[in-house]
């Protein structure tokens, strides 16, 4: 690795850019330019998936569960920050790098899985916007393709800040969860207090606390982030000065994230108060307009849908940059459709077959999100794992990105619990038989 | 070569959005080949070919099961 003396650059620096007086308004500018991807990648895996896991857990255990949320918060941090770290020290993708270190094998391995359960849980998103707007009286013939159709102009401008910025501002709608969670008067000293001190449901420990444990766990590290993340910073060519700005940007993303799954379970848990039976959030919203009100209703099917919208886009992003890399296309967003062919193929073919497979009736959506959960036990390990190791490449990254001691004692400790659950996970999802009492 | 996003001038400081920068040499894999096979690396493979042969087991039993294969053998 070869770094140019600083004094040099500062002659070859380009004359754009925003001239500022003081030092806090030249750190305070830099982070907003380089605010975004954490935010994103945190704030996109809210998907409808986790809208539903968030609120079922609210909607069956009440707040009992809000404090593995907070656990959860340094874990998704210290993923992502590792995520970050490797996207800025080599300006390329995770599959990228998984194809040029571990090889063809393992890089094959990693990108069919992670196409397979990409596209499984486009289809989901797709389920909730129709189910989402279904509630509202639009029907799945008209709202399915009017999302697919806009969700892929969102991307085909040539410009990637144009995407970000619209995606900012629906990660910013999402600030509407704690409005709905005010709204709908929960016992605040109950939520502070559930949490930062873990409590036990009446029930005790069963299968379905167990499940849905791990199922927050999945929800809210996801295989596609790893990829994502690193592919959009390197898209973004953040520097390596960028990196401190890019880790609070992910802390930023992680502890929002974090507290709009909390005001979603706030607001399951109403339905808990209620003793409302649901099963999944439209239910559960339809059932809430006559005891809470109809803003409630329609403001939990809307948010549905954006969080749908969301999910889409990264995950979608997440597989075109993936393939592109490892196919060596073309692969940004700053490039027009024409220069980008195949990037952009990947992308719209990904979006509307998903959207095309929501339209056939009675499509097993049972039968899908099974094999998401299974494709996710599969390859979050492996990823994970990869990164660990990829961190850990002395010969690529040099003394100054490699983690250190106390990174690994943390990242392996990770790494051990969630293939733990995510072998749990694949196990109550193929062997369900073992997990009955 | 490393950019720092800023310039400084008489008046202040110029900050420059990244996409707009010089680009930097990044740390590249070219001409690296595969990574080491350190006992680390060696292990964590390891780990993860094992991982991926009890979940194959696990799917494979499944499907035998949703067949109604391991029911005729019982």
């Amino acid at each position: 690795m070869r770094l140019m003396d600083p004094e040099v650059e500062l002659t070859r620096s380009p004359a754009k850019g925003v001239l500022v007086r003081s030092a806090w308004q030249r750190r305070a500018l830099t982070f907003l330019m380089v605010f975004g991807p954490g935010l994103i990648v945190m704030e996109a895996d809210n998907d409808a998936g986790a809208v539903s896991t968030y609120m079922q857990a609210g909607g069956q255990y009440g707040l009992h569960l809000l404090w593995l949320l907070v656990v959860l918060l340094p874990i998704c941090y210290f993923v992502q920050e590792m995520v970050a770290r490797l996207g800025i020290a080599t300006g390329k993708g995770h599959a990228a790098m998984i194809y040029e270190r571990f090889g063809k094998w393992w890089g094959r391995f990693s990108l069919i899985d992670l196409l397979a359960v990409n596209f499984l849980t486009l289809i989901t998103e797709f389920a909730a916007i129709s189910l989402a707007l279904g509630a509202l009286g639009i029907s799945p013939y008209i709202s399915v393709p009017v999302s697919a159709t806009g969700l892929t102009l969102m991307v085909v401008t040539g410009s990637y800040l144009r995407w970000e910025r619209i995606v900012i501002a629906l990660c910013l709608m999402d600030l509407s969860w704690f409005l709905l969670a005010f709204m709908v008067h929960p016992n605040w000293a109950t939520v502070a207090h559930n949490s930062v001190v873990p409590t036990m449901p009446s029930g005790g420990i069963s299968s379905s606390l167990v499940f849905l444990v791990i199922a927050i766990v999945g929800t809210t590290i996801a295989p596609w982030q790893l990829f994502f993340q690193q592919s959009c910073v390197a898209e973004k060519r953040l520097r390596f000065s960028d990196l401190k700005w890019a880790r609070l940007d992910t802390l930023i993303g992680a502890t929002f994230t974090v507290c709009v799954a909390g005001a979603m379970m706030v607001v399951g848990n109403y339905g808990f108060q209620h003793q409302v039976v649901f099963q999944d959030p439209a239910q559960l919203a339809l059932a809430l307009g006559p005891i809470a009100s109809r803003f409630v209703r329609d403001g939990v099917l809307l948010l549905m849908v954006n969080a749908a919208v969301l999910g889409t886009t990264a995950i979608s992003l997440a597989s075109a940059w993936a393939y592109g890399e490892v196919k060596g296309w073309e692969h940004s967003l700053h490039k027009k459709l024409w220069e980008a062919p195949g990037f952009y193929a990947t992308y719209i073919v990904c979006v509307g077959a998903a959207a095309a497979i929501v339209l056939i009736p009675h499509v097993p959506l049972q039968l899908v999100i099974i094999s998401v959960q299974v494709f996710a036990g599969l390859i979050l390990p492996s990823a994970i794992i990869f990164l660990q190791l990829l961190l850990n490449d002395q010969e690529l990254l040099g003394d100054r990105w490699v983690n250190r001691s106390w990174n690994n004692y943390i990242n392996w400790t990770i790494i051990v619990v969630l293939f733990a659950l995510s072998l749990l996970l694949a196990a109550q999802v193929i062997l369900p038989n073992l997990f009955q009492r | 070569m490393a950019t720092m996003g800023f310039a400084p001038e008489i008046n202040g400081f110029r900050v420059v959005h990244p996409l707009d920068d010089v680009a930097e040499q990044k740390c590249s894999s070219s001409g690296l080949g595969r990574i080491r096979m350190t006992r680390a690396v060696r292990i964590s493979l390891g780990v993860l070919r094992a991982y991926l042969v009890v979940m194959t087991l696990m799917l494979g039993y499944h499907v035998l099961d949703l067949a109604g294969v391991l029911h005729k053998i019982r």
